[in-house]
């Protein structure tokens, strides 16, 4: 347990990662077939994302191309800008967010807190008009440094690096590991950790399926898909719709009493999947999934009570994940 | 099942894609595979078999889900299917695209 020891951190950035995993013993479909929740709500800004923000920044100076002053652009819809922004805000950087309109309030107001300003794509363009205004953006101000987290390797290194050997070492047995799918960076990295280090783990992608309106692009052409990924790293993929999502959420909190963000619920619902298949073919596995965040960013949506089907509608059109 | 059988096999079909179902959110096809369904559905409304395959494959904007799970990854336009099961069709985005005025 030597890691364990090691508590203290000289400042904020250096505590990123080395998240607990947490067992759910009330939730794993069998004794032998277990639940083990990676709590990446722990790291310093709450989420994921710090990871990712950490190694593309880390590397950004490596290379010369921040230097104090210097301002970064990123498309996000939440959690990667905020913890760009914790970042930037400590090494004396600017930090600008073109974030869609549609998401969340608490996202937005983090976001200022640390001190970053913030450009709004149009609802009616998604995360798709983020990564586009962005784009335009970085090209107009040349100056400015364009981390860009769907095609910069440094956001998968930050998990080949980082919370796929934390797992191998926290559960040598590991059979399944699940996680959200939007950069893909956390499935690529870790993906790629478990291919060379421990190749018969099954890496699943849980995407969560949005309201109906945010598929509605003018021409199939407009369709993204993030440089960074390589569907040769994935064993599976699912598809998890905002009903699931929430009724997964709100059983993670009741049974476990783990208080999750909504993308969580996506991802729980496919390791519970993937679990109960495992009981029925009469094996055993221990299955690891990504907690990407903690539930206070979403409290304004008020999905955590009251009617399912009235807090499914309450996302309709929101970009929940 | 052969390649007529009778499944009656629930299509979602996105937004873009409605003005070839006469604006239908959901349909019903037939097929013992992926491929047959949607060579039925080519067959059913015409020109939206195109803009799912070319060249004998999915387009790489356009993802197939049966029952929640990304055919890709279980066998593809070869996925046999029975009644019962569900598929979903949705365009490839970044998390979210509901530009106003799509169609």
């Amino acid at each position: 347990m030597e890691r364990t020891a090691v508590a203290r951190f000289n400042s904020l950035v250096e505590s990123v990662g080395r998240t607990p995993l947490i067992g759910l013993p009330k939730l794993s479909p069998a004794p032998n077939v277990r639940l083990w929740a990676k709590m990446e709500d722990r790291n310093p800004t709450g989420s994921v994302k710090d990871r990712a923000a950490l190694y593309m920044i880390e590397k950004a100076e490596a290379e010369g191309l921040l230097k104090p002053g210097s301002t970064i652009l990123e498309p996000t819809s939440g959690n990667t800008g905020i913890s760009l922004a914790m970042i930037a805000k400590l090494r004396g950087y600017q930090m600008i967010c073109v974030m869609p309109e549609n998401t969340s309030v608490e996202r937005r107001q983090l976001l200022e807190m640390w001190g970053a300003k913030i450009i709004s794509s149009p609802a009616a363009g998604g995360s798709n008009e983020a990564v586009r205004v962005a784009k335009e953006l970085a090209k107009e101000n040349p100056t400015w440094v364009f981390l860009y987290q769907y095609g910069n390797p440094a956001n998968s290194e930050a998990h080949f690096h980082g919370t796929g050997p934390e797992l191998l070492e926290d559960l040598p047995t590991i059979t399944h590991f699940i996680a959200g799918l939007g950069t893909t960076g956390t499935l690529m990295g870790t993906g790629r950790f478990f291919r060379q280090h421990k190749p018969d783990v099954e890496i699943i992608a849980a995407e969560p399926r949005y309201g109906e309106l945010v598929y509605g692009l003018r021409n199939i052409d407009e369709g993204f898909i993030p440089e960074l990924f390589d569907p040769t790293v994935l064993t599976r993929r699912f598809s998890v719709g905002a009903h699931d999502s929430v009724r997964r959420v709100r059983q993670l909190l009741d049974e476990e009493g783990i208080f999750a963000g909504i993308s969580t619920g996506a991802i729980l619902h496919a390791a519970i999947g993937i679990g109960n298949e495992v009981v029925k073919s009469g094996k055993s596995a221990d299955i690891a999934f990504i907690l990407c965040d903690a539930g206070w960013k979403y409290l304004s949506t008020g999905i955590y009570h009251g009617n399912i089907s009235e807090a499914e509608e309450r996302l309709e059109g929101q970009l929940w994940a | 099942m052969s390649a007529n059988a009778i499944n009656n096999i629930e299509v979602r079909i996105p937004t873009i894609l409605r003005p070839f179902t006469a604006g239908a959110k959901t349909v019903t096809a037939q097929g013992a595979t992926l491929r047959d369904l949607i060579a039925d559905l080519g067959k059913q409304f015409n020109g939206l078999e195109e803009r799912l395959m070319e060249n004998g494959a999915l387009l790489r904007f356009i993802n197939v889900y049966v029952n929640d799970e990304d055919v890709r990854f279980i066998g593809g336009l070869d996925l046999a299917l029975n009644a019962g099961d569900n598929v979903t069709i949705l365009p490839a985005v970044a998390g979210g695209a509901n530009r106003s005025g799509a169609i």
